[in-house]
């Protein structure tokens, strides 16, 4: 393979890093905030992508003006999912943790099967926006459009996420909850309030998330599945709870993952994604940004 | 603690024997299990699986004006006139649920007859199963070559498999070099299961015994977030032949990627699979203008055979789509069934499989371009020659092979 | 936490008391157990049909599996979501010295828990010193990596699979064509076994050292080595249960492939029983395993010929129910029942 060839890799591989990092930045938020494994983070992605796809088809809403919309019932979702769901779950007194992956994996199950119901298992696409099937093109490594435009909202929610948790009150008390969720009533500081808020904001990411993918990828009901396997493995890359971690272990999975193609078979490329995760954690048990 | 352990198991053992009571419909009718997925990623195949044997079955148990087998009469004639009734599970692409699916139809359902699996994997366990319990498989639409070789006695696939596809797609290109067009390296696309692996094996083979290069030989993982990667390593083969074998997803993603990358092929000559599949055409059909798949089904010579049309017709009307390589091989195997129950005059196990490999139905009383139905020693039809289709448009052309082509192959698909 | 609720009067404070209650309650769950075994036993005798048999020897299997897990799991403290990898191990090394060498399953399911207890002392050895999270999503990448790495093996049959050759009937071969009796026996045994081990580990220095390591997280400070041996030889004696369970599922289905015995659905499935039932507990792998599987088999059953995915609405809503309902397993019913029947 000559440079050319191995540049597109690489830019394919940072494009695509950094919507890893925007579908994984949500699980890391409510990982961060409350030690929860959300099983059902896929599902949630197939529900923003759904929705887009609705939007679009229905009230022909290209899916960059339909993702804040996407990304407000998703909010509204996570605080339901939150009150209804994970508050209850977290009442069990033993092994909190296991009970709260039994739960939000019923719950990515009955969505998977709701979207079955519903919308039938056949593959849907967006086939008319604004950015589809157009690529810019530099120095004869093709950039996508679409891929370009999820890259930048990537970088954008990040910016915007970290303006929020450092500069906001809001921010402040979801880090203070991080850090230590007994202690904030007494500075008080509605812990209730806070888990829903961040589930909500946790969601709205995903949502985001699901509405730029869906410019380029199909959508049916296990759209999920391949996703959230790779954010599980980008948020404790970068280490729980650390958004920057986030963004940083998206962009080196992405990365990775291309790159192997160069090495080993390309029905092989997730391996060296995993076994860079390994690498890191040996070496640094909280991922690369982490605090334990 | 023995007390609930009683309790709990008597408690499971109870829903299970009421929810296996046999069902309300009438004893009278012949029940013949189908086996697909009906959940999962490839749902949309057992639904389009449901809908081709549903419509089969209106066929045989209803008088019906069109020329097949088992349709003149209302039911199975020689069994009095017993209607079909076919009783459908989801195996979940896993061979131990297949197999436990095929278990419950046979002994609780009393199936006289298995028709399966679209997954390779598990038309083996449900082939072995029927073997096992004395009850015919036919094998609709799996198209492993392994699967016809484990001396099985029950086992029998009406249609071709996967050696046969990849043998009429050589046969094809043979015949373009032969006319004088560039036709010197091929490129291997294949996603990583049965299918894939399979097709990609024999088309290895094929393209060292008949003097192809293979420039590129990309072996890529089922469902991927992204194919760029392996897209680059086509675009930079640049190959004269895009051999890919991909489901519905993957072909998505695959021409999607393409044309992000600026990539069109020169030629295309697909496993059909995903190439066929409507959910893809609709989406990508505009960059698969020209591409050539091997297909077992000929919507475009209804013209010629009227069954064709009214068989198309009926699945539509339930499907709201035509039929393709998968559904039609689905409806043609509860025919070929429903034809050996007729000459059985029995649904004894063994008196149906005698039936079964004693078929003989000629190619023009099938919807199908081939030209008989009649099963070897291990229960394959070698008759079933399939035929190569080129997309044009939102249809598909027959091209090849000559005598039944309805036009001339456009080539090279991209100039 | 065990389920055993120790009657003592109130006010009453013994002390060599208590011990002698707890060794005579030890010694009544082994009775227990030796009846529910027996009525076990008995069941193949009262039910006939072949698929309510493959119910019931999945349940089974899946109890011992999930009991297998528990001891890493809920006794040790270390939640593996990738015991796939060990059940991989052991099917693949079962079929493969059964198909490629003639040796009999019951060697091969030795060789695979040898196979297996290795790999998890080397994964030990490197993944112990992981927290939390971390460590289970490095249990999940080593099993994806194994299921990746057998799919692309030729030399196991990458993606085709191993198909075991139909055979005539024998307990050598473990293949039965129709018969699932000897199968439910096996599967049986196995169970008890785990269980067994269960027993044993409970009432031991381990379960005593990780119990103190989980209510006390800074005892692990001071128990050092010691619990980090103890984890290790907990972590080797689940991963070559879970093997034989893996080498004891090939040779039931005669037939395997990567995605039928290494996928993660499989590493879930042996973590939902012990959840659902009470982790850490002598009985919940079992309760969870007899009240999932056959729901998960009935509702697929009759449920899931449609495709309109209601199989999957109610298996979802049920499961996330009962998280959200009863949070600390089922076995929390049964405990308060006793508890309320002891008080009385």
């Amino acid at each position: 393979m000559n440079a050319q060839a191995i540049a597109q890799v690489l830019a394919s591989g940072v494009l695509m890093g950094l919507m890893y990092a925007l579908i994984a930045v949500g699980l890391s938020l409510i990982f961060g905030l409350m030690d929860v494994v959300n099983f059902a983070h896929g599902e949630f992605l197939m529900m923003g992508m759904y929705l887009t796809f609705g939007l679009a088809v229905g009230l022909h809403l290209d899916p960059i003006i339909g993702m804040p919309i996407v990304g407000g019932v998703l909010f509204m979702a996570g605080v339901l999912v939150y009150l209804l769901i994970v508050r209850h779950a977290m009442r069990a007194k033993a092994n909190v943790g296991m009970v709260q992956i039994f739960s939000t994996f019923g719950l990515g199950t009955l969505m998977q099967g709701l979207a079955q119901y519903f919308l039938t298992p056949d593959y849907r696409q967006i086939s008319d926006s604004w950015l589809a099937n157009k690529t810019v093109e530099i120095g004869g490594v093709f950039l996508p459009q679409p891929q370009i435009a999820g890259a930048v909202v990537s970088l954008l929610a990040f910016g915007g996420l970290y303006l929020l948790m450092s500069r906001t009150d809001f921010g402040r008390a979801l880090e203070a909850t991080r850090e230590d969720q007994g202690a904030v009533a007494l500075v008080g500081i509605d812990r209730n309030r806070v888990f829903a808020l961040g589930w909500g904001l946790g969601l709205a990411m995903v949502g985001v998330a699901g509405a730029m993918l869906a410019n380029f990828y199909y959508i049916h009901p296990q759209v999920g599945g391949a996703f959230s396997g790779i954010a599980y493995v980008v948020v404790a890359l970068g280490g729980f709870g650390s958004v920057f971690g986030a963004l940083v272990g998206g962009v080196i999975v992405g990365l990775v993952e291309a790159m192997t193609t160069l090495v080993l078979p390309a029905s092989l490329k997730t391996v060296g994604v995993y076994a860079l995760y390994l690498l890191v954690v040996l070496l640094r048990p909280s991922g690369l940004f982490g605090r334990l | 603690m023995k007390r609930r352990d009683i309790m709990m198991q008597m408690a499971g053992l109870g829903v299970l024997a009421l929810a296996s009571s046999p069902s309300w419909a009438a004893d009278e009718d012949i029940v013949v299990g189908a086996i697909y997925p009906m959940s999962g990623p490839n749902a949309q195949v057992g639904v389009d699986a449901r809908h081709a044997i549903d419509t089969a079955l209106q066929i045989i148990n209803t008088p019906t004006q069109v020329d097949l087998p088992g349709a003149a009469g209302a039911g199975i004639a020689s069994l009095g006139g017993r209607k079909l009734r076919v009783v459908y599970a989801d195996h979940q692409a896993d061979p131990q649920k297949g197999r436990a699916e095929a278990e419950r139809l046979i002994t609780q359902e009393k199936a006289v007859a298995i028709i399966g699996c679209f997954h390779s994997s598990v038309a083996a366990t449900v082939g072995t199963t029927c073997e096992r319990y004395g009850v015919p498989f036919v094998c609709a639409d799996s198209s492993s070559p392994s699967l016809h070789r484990r001396n099985l006695k029950y086992f029998f696939r009406p249609a071709a498999h996967d050696e046969m596809f990849s043998e009429a797609m050589f046969d094809f290109m043979d015949l373009q070099k032969k006319q004088g067009k560039k036709v010197e390296t091929v490129a291997l696309f294949f996603e990583d299961t049965i299918f894939g692996t399979d097709s990609s094996t024999v088309q290895r083979k094929l393209a060292a015994e008949r003097g192809y290069k293979v420039a590129a030989d990309v072996k890529f993982r089922a469902n991927s977030p992204s194919l760029s990667a392996e897209v680059q390593q086509l675009k930079s083969a640049n190959a004269d032949v895009l051999l890919p074998s991909c489901y519905t997803t993957d072909v998505i993603l695959l021409m999607n990627t393409c044309a992000q990358l600026g990539y069109k092929p020169r030629n295309i000559v697909a496993q059909a699979a995903g190439f066929v599949e409507k959910a893809a055409l609709d989406v990508v059909g505009d960059k698969l203008q020209g591409m050539i798949t091997r297909a077992s089904f000929a919507l475009d010579t209804a013209g010629k055979r009227p069954s064709i049309g009214f068989v198309n017709a009926a699945f539509k009307a339930r499907a709201g789509r035509d039929l393709n390589d998968a559904s039609s091989r689905q409806f043609m195997a509860a025919i070929v069934l429903a034809d050996a129950l007729q000459r059985a005059g029995s649904t004894d196990g063994e008196k149906l499989r005698a039936a079964l490999a004693a078929t003989d139905i000629p190619g023009d009383k099938t919807i199908m371009p081939w030209s008989r139905v009649k099963f070897d020693a291990s229960g394959q039809n070698t008759f079933a020659s399939p035929v190569l289709q080129q997309y044009k448009g939102t249809g598909f052309v027959t091209i090849f092979p000559t005598a039944v082509a309805m036009a001339q192959p456009v080539w090279p698909m991209n100039g | 936490m065990t389920d055993a609720a120790i009657a003592v009067p109130a006010g009453r404070v013994p002390a060599a008391g208590a011990l002698q209650a707890h060794a005579a309650q030890r010694r009544r769950q082994l009775v227990v157990a030796a009846i529910a075994l027996a009525l076990m036993a008995a069941v193949p005798l009262v039910v006939g049909d072949a698929y309510l048999r493959n119910i019931l020897i999945l349940t089974l299997m899946y109890a011992a599996l999930a009991q297998a897990w528990n001891i890493l799991g809920g006794y040790c403290g270390q939640i593996s979501l990738g015991h796939a990898l060990y059940f991989g191990a052991g099917a693949y090394t079962t079929s493969v010295l059964f198909v490629h060498f003639g040796v009999l399953p019951w060697f091969g399911m030795v060789a695979g828990a040898l196979l297996a207890a290795v790999m998890a002392l080397l994964l030990g050895w490197l993944c112990f010193r992981l927290k939390g999270h971390y460590f289970a999503i490095a249990t999940l990448v080593i099993a994806e990596i194994g299921l990746l790495l057998v799919h692309n093996w030729d030399y196991v049959g990458a993606a085709m699979g191993i198909q075991w050759p139909l055979g005539p009937d024998s307990w050598a071969t473990l293949q039965f064509a129709r018969n699932k009796a000897p199968y439910f026996y096996f599967v049986l045994g196995l169970f008890a076994l785990t269980w067994l081990i269960t027993f044993w580990v409970e009432g031991s220095r381990w379960g005593y050292w990780w119990r103190a390591v989980k209510d006390n997280p800074e005892a692990s400070e001071s128990l050092g080595v010691t619990v980090f041996r103890s984890k290790m030889a907990a972590a080797a004696l689940s991963a070559s249960l879970t093997a034989v369970g893996g080498g004891f599922y090939a040779a039931f289905v005669a037939y395997i492939d990567p995605d039928s015995v290494m996928h993660f659905r499989f590493s879930l499935l042996m973590v939902l029983p012990v959840v659902l039932g009470g982790i850490g507990t002598l009985w919940g792998p079992l309760l969870g395993a007899v009240i999932l599987i056959p729901l998960t088999e009935a509702i697929r059953s009759y449920m899931g010929g449609s495709g309109t995915g209601t199989d999957l609405i109610v298996y979802g809503a049920l499961v996330m129910g009962v998280a959200v309902l009863k949070p600390e397993g089922l076995i929390g019913l049964f405990s308060g029942w006793r508890r309320k029947a002891g008080a009385a």
